[in-house]
This record gives structure tokens, C-alpha cells and sequence, in this order.
């Protein structure tokens, strides 16, 4: 896209504000994070880190720590399974058949969570699933098949169709085509899918708002918590671990992705 | 390999029969009634432009497409239920479809391993297919690190480790340069001789069909327009179409005005066209219009005085040398312009445009056709 | 159909799952709504005489569009400066508007509080260096929910402005200017109009997303600004007033598959979520 025509300096101007506007206001958080003081501050006299200390040294963060952690392996595993098959039947059935089953794995993404945690509510009420780990991991799986689907079906499109063909003519079952040719092809695509379903479980808070109590307890919970009842740098430590394990995780990504480049 | 050889006591093959196979895509019809039969160690290549039908009909056979009616025989069962994985047939890729995170040797391995062979079994068939193909030495490569003619031989024996019941080849050459796709057609050749088994290749290259087929089918639209072997579509073309997909022709089109045996003539304006018709053959009726179709080969310079069943003269419209002979493009009064190819070694003139010439053929030299069914 | 029954399959798992565990409960919402706490349209009826959901209706109607408009605006042009910038320039430039995409929504509510705040980070600055005497109030109100808003929402419209600006031909533009057109006119003439359906697809994206947004409104508005789906967290955990909360869920649905139906002519579905990839 250069051509010899160049976006104008305004139009640099504004993209540049925007991208600090994105930014900047993230990384604030570090400095806060490392403040000596007791309150929301930027450091005074020297750089601290008794806010992460204090966080260690908390079961109650520790706990809700576990537990979210646990919560994104168990979902992830679910909507990983759930979604790839999908996204694998989809591909290989015609776009006809299949286009209602496609927009119905997209739902999740349109329909605000807030009308499903409502719903979430009385339905697991029903099925004797409120304040339960199950019913969250379930919760946050199906709701984490959308991001599965997504990155699978793209590593899809550049599997040759011919290759599933040619295992099948030569005598292969569909299991041994899925093991032997279709999932070592697009592995890479089902691990950034199991990235982003597990960053989606890792902090989703909406669902777990209606649908748990006192026997789940999730970091987006305790921090939701913390940030309505006291705003104290803990918040800001924890805040800042969060942003660390996101970038991890997307150049985790990132990673896969250059190889698959390769 | 542990294929047997062609001289054992049962034929090395498996013979497919196609009865009223024909497939629809919503209003479209890419396959139309289509009946074929292949004896057990032939090699049949169905020829035809692209959109004819041929690729669909090599994907009911492999069992990836279903058709809409008729039915597959293999050996008088039939098969058209099973799914491709239980038809047991060897099948090369247009592209070849190798796996690419495999080597040469576990991409050829593959058929056999989901047949739950042990491995050392496995490993000796492996071998014994690399060595047909000569790809011993690259067993550990990866299909990325191999040239065209090397993918092509892999896909080959892959899909003849297993010694399957036929071999479908979908366009296997089309992908290789020139030379490249000359030397592999004597190697498929050989390979077939040597084997013995039932190969059904596609094709859109009819110099490939001529060269390696036992009997050629024809498609064109979704029909089944003629088949037979390749003297016989090439010396006897039933259609238009045919005489002109299958080599070059002139075609040539009267009224017949004279109708004897062994003979018919046909008058082109004032040009008299005499057609030979052998015993047996169907005869057009005096006054109706006739269409030959005559190969540019067979036509001759007449030298002066000289004499031909059918004479016509014109002059050299254009001309090219292209080694092997001349092409002379003839403006004719009755005929039009008229293809003539001239051997250039024995070549009389040195062409130049607008030179006056005198064309002459034998009355065998032409075949009467049909014009197409689906001409508009 | 008969061979392909083993391909069927795959698609039950996660087919069970989504009708069950995710149809199923949505569906029970819009059951509530007419059937409690008595069958009927009562609840709807609130939307003609309730002032109160009336007020709640327009506050996200009006945020939504603010949103959207300010997100589009912010955007375009870094969609525009990304989409004509060298490769290796637009990798970081994505960088810049991907990773906030990733960022936890509380994290990032978190940060905008800790700037925004009376006591925040800006304030402190601002009455540092003598601009301002008295703290301004830049959070807990409808300002500080639209920058929280536009902030989480600017890449979702840089994403799909981007993608059509990508499928522009740069020769088109470099032929434009070579024709004698002025940077302005190619832009206007050439490249806005290619860029279009771009912005009508983020457009639909961003307001979809701002009607039922929970978190950021939440945290920001500080109670004072509500929005749809806070609204209807109060009417079911606070008051238990199940009806009415099931009745807004239920608009909020309607209004945004009815904004998908009107713009899915303009706009494809799957491609704008990237199934199609």
C-alpha cells in the first residue's frame, strides 16, 4: 500500500494521539504499582515492591489466583475439543449445511454477556450449577468456542482439501485422517485459539458476577471488588501481573505463528 | 514391490465398468449418462477441455463425489455406495497432494499404516515401491526439498504401496514443464507394461492420451462423445469436435451429390469433393449436406500435370516454418482456407504469400463427421 | 449426505454444548420477559410509561453513538496510516492497537480511575503546573465512561477499516496522483469512497458491542450514569425484579440483531467475526 502516496501529517497527528491514548494509560500502572506509599500514587521517595509482596502474601488473592487459573485450563480444554471438531466438520461439509452452525458458534461474540449471565443464572439455578466450578468452566467454555472456531477455521483455509482426499482414497478412517493429517497440519491454529479462549475464561467477569458466590472466587471478581471497595496499590500489583501474563501469552502467539510462518 | 507379475496365471487387474453414471449440480449437469467399461489392465485416460466432466467422473469413481444416478462396477460388483476409503483404489493428486509434514517415506508409508501393517512389513513394501519409482535415495526427505518430477514419482508409488485394485491418476503431468512431462510419459508407460494393472488417467493434454493410452474416452459438455483406442479416434473422428480436439483437422462442408459403392462426392461450389466409404460404414443420402473433416497432413503440393481425387486450387494466404515442416494456410474459392502441413525436407516450394498453389488428397484421406449435438 | 455422517459428528459437541448450555438459558430470558411476574406484555408496557427505563434507553442510545462516532473518527485515521505505511512500520503500529485489545476490561477501567480520578494522576498535573485551581470531574460521570468506552473500542473499528483499506489497490492512488490529483482528492474522491464499507462494518461492530456493555460503565459511571446492562444487573441482583430486567435483556437483543439485519447487506457477518478467513 505505498505506491508513492503517503498519509498526510494530519492524519499522522491524530493516529499517533490515538495510539498513545491506547497505550499510555496501560502502562501507568506499573509506576503506580511500585509506589511506596499506601495509596493510589506514583512513587515518592523510592521504588517499592511491597504491593506484589502483599499479594503473595494473601490466600485470599493466592486463592482466587488458583482458581481463575484453574478455571481457564478446564474451560479451555473444553472449548478447544468442542471447537475445533467444529470448526473441522464445518470446513470439510458445504458452506450451506453448515453456514447456521457457523453463525451459531459466532453467537456468543454478538450477544451481550450480560443477557446470558442473567439467563446463565436461572439456568444453572435449575441444573444445581450456581457457585460451582463446572458450571463456570462450562460457562466460559462454550463462550470461548467463538475465539476457537475463528482461529482454527483461518488455519483451514490454507489446508489443501486435497490432503484429507488423498487420506481417504488411500484407506484412511476418519479418525486416522484427523489424527495422522488434519490435526498436525493446523496445530498451530488450535494453539492460538487455546490462547485466546483461555485469556477470554482468565477474565471474564460479567458471567461469574450472576453466577457464583462464595465457593467460586476469581481474580476478575476479588479485583472487581477491590477496585468498587478499596482502591489501594495492591490493585495496581495485580493489575500489572495481569498485563504480564497477557503479553506472555500473546507472544506465545506471536511465536506459534512465525512458526507456522516458517 | 509384491505386485505380481504380469505373466501369473490371474489377470494382475480389476475391471470397472460405468453404467448411465451421471452427476448434477443443481440445474447444471457436469456429468451426463455416461457408460464406459475398462478391461483389467488397461490404461483408459479420459480426455476433454476443461468443464467436460472428466475430473467428476474420476471423483465418482474414487468415491469423493456421489453420483446422481447410475452405478460403478468393479469386477461386476458394485460399488457405488462405498466410500472412498473402502474402494481400495491408488490415486495420484493434480498436485499430488503429498503430506507435507511427512517424509517421502512415511508419506508412502501411509496407506499401509492405516491398514494396521507392522512395521517391518511396512518398511519392506516402502522400500520395494521407492525403488520402482528410483526414489530410494531421498526416502528421509521432506516433499518441500524434492522437484516436480521427484513429488510425482513419490504420489505414484504412494498410491501404489498398497497394491490397490485400480490406479486413478488425476491430470499427474499437467504441473511439469515440457521435456520434463516426455520423459515421465515413457515412465508411466513403462510402469504400467510392467505392473500390469488398471490405470484410468485424466487428462486435457491429448498428446499425453494418444501417447500412453490403451483406449481413450472423449467428454465433452458432460457427454461421452466417442471412445476407442488412439489410431482409431485419430484416423476415424465421429464428430466435429473430436476431429478438432484430437490433432488438427480442416473441415470441410457440401451437399453430396453423387453416391456410389465404396465412394460418395460432394460438391463444395464448383469444387467436387470425393469421399471414400468403406464397406459397412453409414452412407448420407443423395442432397443432403455433408461435413469431412480432413487433417492437414494429408494434404499434398500437386506438382503440374499431377492428379488427385479431389483438386482444388488457391493461393498461400500465410505460412510459417517451424523445423519439422512448413504450415501453409491456403485461401481457397469453395473451401475456404485450407491447413496444409508440408514435411519441409521434401517441401517442393519455398512458400511466400500470395504464391498460387494446387492442393490434391486421396479419397481415404478425409472421414466424414457429425456436427456436434450441442452446437449451438 | 449418507458419507458425510462421520463430518456431522464432529459438529455435536460443540453443537450440545451451544444449545444447551448457551441457547437455552437466552432463550428462558425471552420467556421471562412475557411471563413474569404475570403473562403478558406488561413489561413492555413499562417502555411507553416507565421514565425510568425511558431515561436508561436514551443515556445508552446517545453513549453508544458517541462511542461510536469517536471510536470511527480515531480509527479511520490510524486504520488510514496503518494501511499506507511499510510493512515493517504497520507491525508496530499493530502492535499499538492489538495489545490493548488483549488487556483485561478491569485492568484497563482500573488505569483510566487511577488517572481520572479527583485525586488521580490527571488532576494532580493539571493543578500542579496552575492550570486548573479545583479538581475537575473527570471520571464517575458520562465523560469518563466515553473515554473509557472509546478507549476499548477504537480496535474494534481499526480492524475491519483496516481490512477493506488493505484490499484498496495502491496503484489506483499512485495512477490519481500521476493524473494530476491533488493528496486531498485522492483522498476524497478515491480513497474514502473504497474505504467504506470498512467503516459501515466497524461502525455496526462498535455500537453492537457499546449497547450491552457492563464493565467499563460500571466502574467509570460510578452509578451515576447507567446504561442498559447495568440497569438490568440492578433490576435482577439488586431488586429481583425478574421481568423487567428479562424485558431489557430482551430489547437489547432485538435492537442488536435488528442493527445486524439492516446493515448485513453492507456488512458480511462471518467475515466481519473472521470465520471466513
Amino acid at each position: 500500500m505505498t505506491g508513492g502516496y503517503g498519509a498526510g501529517r494530519f492524519s499522522r497527528g491524530i493516529a499517533w494521539a490515538t495510539v498513545l491514548y491506547l497505550v499510555l494509560p496501560i502502562t501507568i500502572v506499573l509506576p503506580v504499582s511500585l509506589t511506596d506509599q499506601r495509596f493510589l500514587s506514583l512513587p515518592q521517595e523510592a521504588l517499592s515492591l511491597r504491593h506484589y509482596a502483599n499479594i503473595f502474601a494473601s490466600p485470599a488473592w493466592l486463592a482466587a489466583i488458583g482458581q481463575s487459573f484453574g478455571l481457564a485450563v478446564v474451560s479451555t480444554l473444553l472449548a478447544v475439543a468442542a471447537g475445533t471438531l467444529c470448526a473441522i466438520g464445518c470446513w470439510r461439509l458445504s458452506r450451506r449445511a453448515s453456514d447456521l452452525v457457523r453463525v451459531l458458534m459466532l453467537l456468543p461474540l454478538i450477544i451481550p454477556s450480560i443477557v446470558y449471565a442473567v439467563g446463565l443464572y436461572r439456568w444453572f439455578g435449575k441444573l444445581d450449577l450456581l457457585d460451582r466450578f463446572l458450571g463456570v468452566a462450562l460457562a466460559h467454555a462454550v463462550t470461548g468456542i467463538p475465539y476457537v472456531v475463528i482461529t482454527v477455521s483461518a488455519a483451514l483455509a490454507a489446508f489443501d482439501p486435497r490432503l484429507e482426499q488423498a487420506a481417504r482414497g488411500m484407506g484412511a478412517s476418519l479418525g486416522q485422517t484427523l489424527r495422522w493429517v488434519i490435526l498436525p497440519r493446523i496445530a498451530p491454529g488450535i494453539a492460538s485459539g487455546a490462547i485466546f479462549a483461555f485469556i477470554h475464561s482468565w477474565d471474564e467477569l460479567v458471567m461469574v458476577l450472576f453466577i457464583t458466590s462464595r465457593q467460586v472466587f476469581t481474580l476478575p471478581r476479588k479485583m472487581w471488588d477491590g477496585i468498587n471497595e478499596n482502591l489501594d496499590p495492591t490493585m495496581a500489583a495485580v493489575a500489572m501481573l495481569l498485563v504480564v501474563f497477557t503479553l506472555g501469552l500473546l507472544w506465545l502467539d506471536g511465536a506459534l505463528r512465525r512458526k507456522r510462518a516458517a | 514391490m509384491t505386485l505380481p507379475p504380469p505373466s501369473a496365471s490371474a489377470p494382475a487387474g480389476h475391471a470397472l465398468a460405468l453404467t448411465g453414471l451421471t452427476r448434477r449440480y443443481g440445474a447444471f449437469t457436469a456429468v451426463q449418462d455416461v457408460s464406459l467399461s475398462v478391461a483389467s489392465g488397461q490404461f483408459l485416460t479420459l480426455l476433454g477441455p476443461s468443464g467436460s466432466g472428466k475430473t467428476t467422473i474420476l471423483m465418482m469413481v474414487a468415491g469423493f463425489t456421489e453420483p446422481s444416478a447410475g452405478s460403478i462396477l468393479l469386477d461386476g460388483r458394485d460399488i457405488t455406495a462405498l466410500p472412498p476409503e473402502r474402494r481400495d483404489f491408488g490415486m495420484v493428486f493434480q498436485g499430488y497432494a503429498l503430506f507435507p509434514h511427512m517424509t517421502v517415506a512415511e508419506n508412502v508409508s501411509f496407506p499401509l499404516r492405516v491398514r494396521g501393517l507392522a512395521r517391518a512389513a511396512r518398511d519392506a513394501k516402502v522400500r520395494a515401491a521407492l525403488d520402482l519409482v528410483q526414489l530410494d535415495r531421498f526416502a528421509d526427505r521432506k516433499p518441500a526439498q524434492l522437484s516436480g518430477g521427484q513429488q510425482q514419482r513419490v504420489a505414484l508409488a504412494r498410491a501404489l504401496v498398497f497394491d490397490p485394485a485400480l490406479l486413478l491418476l488425476d491430470e499427474p503431468l499437467s504441473a511439469l514443464d515440457k521435456k520434463l512431462r516426455g520423459e515421465l510419459q515413457e515412465e508411466l508407460k513403462a510402469l504400467h507394461r510392467r505392473i500390469g494393472r488398471t490405470f484410468i488417467n485424466v487428462t486435457h493434454d491429448q498428446e499425453e492420451a494418444l501417447r500412453l493410452s490403451d483406449r481413450v474416452a472423449i467428454l465433452d459438455h458432460g457427454r461421452l462423445v466417442q471412445q476407442g483406442s488412439p489410431l482409431e479416434l485419430y484416423e476415424r473422428p465421429a464428430t466435429r469436435f473430436v476431429a478438432d480436439f484430437l490433432g488438427r483437422s480442416n473441415f470441410l462442408a457440401g451437399t453430396v451429390r453423387e453416391v456410389r459403392p465404396g465412394a460418395m462426392a460432394l460438391l463444395a461450389g464448383a469444387t467436387r469433393v470425393v469421399q471414400a466409404v468403406p464397406e459397412g460404414a453409414p452412407r448420407l443420402a443423395l442432397g443432403t449436406p455433408g461435413l469431412l473433416a480432413l487433417r492437414p497432413e494429408k494434404i499434398t503440393l500437386l506438382a503440374p500435370g499431377e492428379a488427385a481425387d479431389t483438386e482444388v486450387a488457391g493461393e498461400i494466404a500465410a505460412w510459417s516454418y517451424h523445423g519439422t515442416g512448413f504450415s501453409l494456410a491456403v485461401q481457397t474459392t469453395d473451401l475456404g482456407i485450407l491447413h496444409v502441413a508440408l514435411p519441409a525436407w521434401r517441401a517442393a516450394i519455398s512458400p511466400t504469400e500470395g504464391m498460387p498453389v494446387r492442393l490434391g488428397w486421396p479419397a481415404d484421406a478425409s472421414v466424414p463427421v457429425a456436427e456436434d449435438s450441442h452446437a449451438a | 449426505m449418507r458419507r458425510d455422517l462421520g463430518w456431522w459428528a464432529l459438529l455435536l459437541p460443540a453443537f450440545l454444548m451451544m444449545t444447551v448450555l448457551y441457547i437455552a438459558p437466552i432463550v428462558q430470558v425471552l420467556a421471562i420477559s412475557v411471563t413474569e411476574p404475570q403473562l403478558g406484555l406488561g413489561n413492555y408496557d413499562r417502555l411507553l410509561t416507565n421514565a425510568g427505563v425511558q431515561r436508561v434507553i436514551l443515556t445508552t442510545l446517545r453513549i453508544g453513538l458517541l462511542t461510536t462516532g469517536i471510536a470511527l473518527l480515531l480509527g479511520y485515521a490510524l486504520a488510514y496510516v496503518i494501511a499506507l505505511a511499510r510493512p515493517a512500520a504497520q507491525r508496530w503500529w499493530l502492535l499499538g492497537v492489538l495489545l490493548p485489545l488483549w488487556i483485561s476490561v478491569l485492568v484497563r477501567a482500573f488505569a483510566w480511575v487511577t488517572l481520572l480520578r479527583r485525586q488521580g494522576l490527571v488532576n494532580q498535573g493539571l493543578q500542579a503546573s496552575g492550570l486548573i485551581d479545583a479538581p475537575l470531574p473527570l471520571v464517575w460521570n458520562e465523560f469518563g465512561v466515553v473515554v473509557g468506552m472509546v478507549h476499548y473500542m477504537v480496535p474494534y473499528a481499526v480492524l475491519p477499516m483496516l481490512a477493506s483499506m488493505r484490499e484498496i489497490d495502491s496503484r489506483l492512488l499512485a495512477a490519481a496522483r500521476g493524473l494530476g490529483a491533488s493528496r486531498g482528492t485522492v483522498f476524497g474522491r478515491v480513497f474514502l469512497p473504497l474505504s467504506l464499507p470498512g467503516v459501515v462494518a466497524a461502525g455496526v461492530l462498535v455500537f453492537i458491542f457499546s449497547l450491552g456493555f457492563y464493565i467499563t460503565p460500571a466502574i467509570l459511571g460510578g452509578g451515576k450514569t447507567l446504561m442498559a446492562a447495568e440497569w438490568i444487573k440492578l433490576q435482577i441482583l439488586d431488586l429481583v425484579r425478574w421481568g423487567m430486567g428479562a424485558m431489557l435483556a430482551t430489547v437489547l437483543v432485538a435492537a442488536i440483531l435488528a442493527t445486524l439485519a439492516v446493515f448485513s447487506r453492507v456488512v458480511d457477518l462471518r467475515r466481519l467475526f473472521g470465520a471466513r478467513a
